[in-house]
């Protein structure tokens, strides 16, 4: 195999799963409490029959893949054991779990909320019923970047 | 490898004066109060991020289109501003200041100008038409008169019956059909998903010419799979399907199990339409307008009516023949909580029967699903969607009533509860499947972007396009932006299907495949372009499977003549390329259609023994 074809094949694997900064794209942001920490999370599509995978009242549903590096071990932050991520409304009152994250690619799901931020973090076990350990990495699902044209004179006087 | 040639097509959209974008489309062109040039990038500062944190998707629904019940709580544009707009904006919502008072560039068209309507038949329910091999029928566009909501409306229909005749088939059979254009404007008629001989696909200047007002033209169909299919022109389908030129053909397998035995048989045609008050709003004469969208309307209809009903017993199986005929509406449907069993798609039955939460249909698919009515009283059919204002920024739940089932007490006649528990396995279709897997993991034969390009737009409509590109919803529910789409038409918003090995868009693509060749094509669907939006793909005379989503292998497979392809998605196509031919490749949004999205793949004839 010729480096050029190394380098092909590398720009393609880049193209292809290294995300395009679409609809499906989420950056992971780490914390003080993981200075280390890197990731990367795509939503796919969640098995369906058809071309899109919806809830009942047409809320989208995805299987969350993450990549992440540099996950520090998670006894080095306290008495936890692994990490765990959730797909969280953004006014943070539901969480719900998506399954256990390691160093690599996790795929986690489902995340059936309009908008959602994606939070990991350290827990004492792969499936506990509520979050209990520090945040770890935290992004926003992409239709969290949907803009408010509120503030706009258009919309002023309509009930909130 | 996608995101350059698109990033290319984002800069010259871009790129173009904003005196060019505002020169042309308008008859009158107000100022952008507090805009006037064109925004080459746009962004938010970092402390933009810190999004409210109240709840998603907990904003009241202001107003939706409603099948049946009252009028739609619709205003019109031209309550805002005491402007001529006759679209229907979302109550409460301010059209674009700079929008106010602007008109599509082209002539307005409704069916039938200048004739008495009360001369015309008043259009009838779909009927029944069985016919054996060797049969001949007659079928004609005509003009009829319909009533939806208490209003009256010159539409078109096939035989006076809008849908169509449900022409019901034996499997392998071939008839001949005797179309007789009798409307107003050319025509044609395309066997939509039959795998039929090149010469009778109904698609002027590609295999017919134009059928004229008054003409004739006969084909030969010849049913080779067992199915549910359905016809349509190929001319203006923005006019012509939106107008009630559609039915649906019904395939019948030899085998007497081909389907699980249920109590009864029900064909869904699901469809919208724009109205506004009493009035329907205008097509564009000389090129379709909606362009960037496609005509979303705000009646939904089934079988043309704006309430579907249905009565059944307790413990009833119902099999549905659902097909989506909508210009662009893509449905997400159930029936009131009832379960519901998903068993074929448009031209086979599943590898696996499955269950599902709701049946969601892009248009020009069908799906086949079985649904129990397991207690007595009144299921609500719904289309229930997650829209997007916009303008807030916001998710709005939406959820419309196209009809209901009313079950009685009284048990059904006979049970057949433990066959729709009863999860089927159709061997024969995995079996047929089995000899194309091989190709499941060969790179792609060919690769398409979709894409889009828009020039002379109001210039309202690119600053808020360009500032609202922040993200789009891999499928676009409804129309969130009635004014800007309106305005929009064919003549300045090109959607393309670009090949990438080429950079050779939509009909100038020359595609070469030898018949009986098994062709792997990947569709990328670019999210960074000027509108993105989702695209249902038809292939015209083959069929195909959709082997891979998002890198992501198909589980349960079907053959398909159409699929949904999201913004941002790759969606891997395996192609049976058996039919030789010249044959379209188009996405089915009517008003895309239009605005150039289309291409022709050459499926070359090879000698009959010729080994795949």
């Amino acid at each position: 195999m010729t480096g050029a074809f190394w380098f092909g094949r590398t720009l393609l694997l880049v193209s292809l799963f290294c995300g395009t900064d679409g609809p499906f794209d989420i950056e992971l942001f780490n914390t003080p409490a993981s200075p280390t920490a890197q990731g990367h999370a795509r939503l796919v599509f969640a098995e369906s029959p058809f071309g899109v995978a919806v809830t009942a009242d047409g809320r989208a549903s995805y299987d969350v893949r993450i990549d992440a590096s540099g996950l520090p071990d998670p006894a080095t932050l306290g008495a936890f054991s692994t990490y765990v991520a959730w797909a969280v409304t953004t006014d943070l009152t539901e969480w719900h779990r998506l399954g256990r994250v390691t160093n690599g690619t996790s795929v986690v799901g489902h995340a059936e909320l309009n908008k959602f931020l994606l939070v990991i973090t350290a827990e004492s076990s792969p499936e506990p019923r509520a979050h209990s350990g520090p945040t770890i990495l935290h992004g926003t699902s992409p239709s969290g970047w949907l803009q408010s044209f509120l503030s706009h004179p258009l919309f002023r006087g309509l009930p909130p | 490898m996608f995101r350059l040639p698109c990033a290319a097509a984002l800069l010259a959209v871009l790129a173009v004066p904003a005196s060019a974008q505002n020169s042309a489309p308008a008859k009158k062109s107000p100022a952008m109060p507090g805009m006037s040039g064109m925004r080459g990038m746009r962004g938010m500062r970092d402390s933009s991020r810190v999004g409210t944190r109240g709840t998603t998707s907990k904003r009241k629904k202001t107003t939706s289109p409603v099948a049946g019940g009252a009028p739609m709580a619709m205003t019109a544009g031209a309550d805002m501003e005491g402007m001529a707009m006759p679209v229907p904006m979302p109550k409460g919502m301010p059209m674009i200041p700079g929008l106010v008072g602007l008109t599509p560039a082209v002539t307005s068209f409704l069916p039938g100008v200048g004739v008495d309507s009360r001369s015309l038949p008043v259009a009838m329910a779909s009927r029944l038409t069985r016919l054996r091999n060797g049969d001949t029928l007659d079928l004609t566009a005509m003009l009829v008169r319909r009533t939806i909501k208490g209003h009256s409306y010159v539409m078109y229909a096939f035989n006076g019956q809008s849908p169509g005749p449900l022409i019901r088939v034996p499997q392998n059979a071939s008839i001949t059909v005797r179309f007789h254009n009798r409307i107003d404007l050319p025509s044609a008629v395309h066997w939509h998903g039959v795998r039929l001989d090149n010469r009778f696909d109904g698609v002027p200047g590609l295999t017919q010419a134009e059928v004229a007002s008054g003409k004739d033209f006969t084909y030969t169909v010849h049913f080779p799979d067992a199915g549910f299919y359905w016809y349509h022109p190929h001319v203006r389908e923005d006019i012509q399907q939106a107008m009630g030129l559609f039915g649906n053909m019904r395939v019948d397998a030899p085998e007497p199990e081909y389907y699980s035995p249920v109590n009864r048989e029900q064909t869904l045609v699901l469809n919208d339409i724009l109205i506004n008050g009493d009035t329907l709003i205008p097509f564009g004469k000389e090129s379709a307008d909606y362009a960037l969208m496609g005509r979303v309307g705000n009646v939904l209809l089934v079988n043309g009516e704006p309430r579907y009903s249905l009565r059944a017993q307790k413990g009833d199986v119902v099999r549905f023949f659902i097909t989506n005929v909508a210009s662009s509406r893509t449905f997400n449907l159930s029936f009131g909580g009832a379960p519901i069993k998903i068993v074929a798609s448009d031209v086979s039955r599943f590898e696996r029967e499955e269950r599902v939460a709701s049946v969601v249909i892009a248009p020009a698919e069908r799906y086949i699903v079985e649904v129990r009515f397991d207690r007595p009283g009144r299921f609500t059919i719904v289309n229930a969607v997650q829209s997007i204002n916009h303008y807030l920024g916001e998710f709005t739940s939406e959820v419309d009533t196209l009809g209901s089932v009313a079950v009685a007490a009284v048990p059904a006649a006979h049970d057949f509860g433990a066959q729709f528990a009863a999860l089927r396995a159709n061997d024969a279709v995995s079996r047929d499947i089995a000899r194309y897997r091989k190709y499941f993991d060969k790179a792609p034969d060919k690769t398409l972007t979709l894409t889009v390009a828009a020039n002379t737009l109001p210039l309202a409509t690119v600053q808020f396009m360009n500032v609202d590109t922040a993200y789009f919803a891999p499928v676009e529910w409804v129309d969130g932006m009635p004014d800007m789409n309106w305005l929009s038409t064919a003549r300045q918003v090109r959607w393309i299907l670009r090949d990438d090995a080429t950079g050779q868009e939509n009909m100038n693509i020359d595609w070469h495949v030898a018949q009986r060749s098994v062709v792997k094509i990947r569709i990328f669907n670019d999210p960074k372009s000027f509108h993105p939006m989702q695209h249902p793909i038809h292939l015209h005379g083959q069929r195909m499977l959709v082997i891979a989503r998002d890198g992501v292998a198909t589980k349960n497979l079907v053959w398909k003549d159409t699929a949904l392809i999201p913004v941002g998605s790759t969606v891997d196509l395996l192609v049976d390329a058996s039919n030789p031919g010249v044959w379209m490749l188009h996405c089915h949004i009517a008003e895309h259609l239009e605005a150039g999205m289309m291409t022709a793949i050459h499926v070359d004839s090879v000698a009959a023994g010729a080994g795949r």
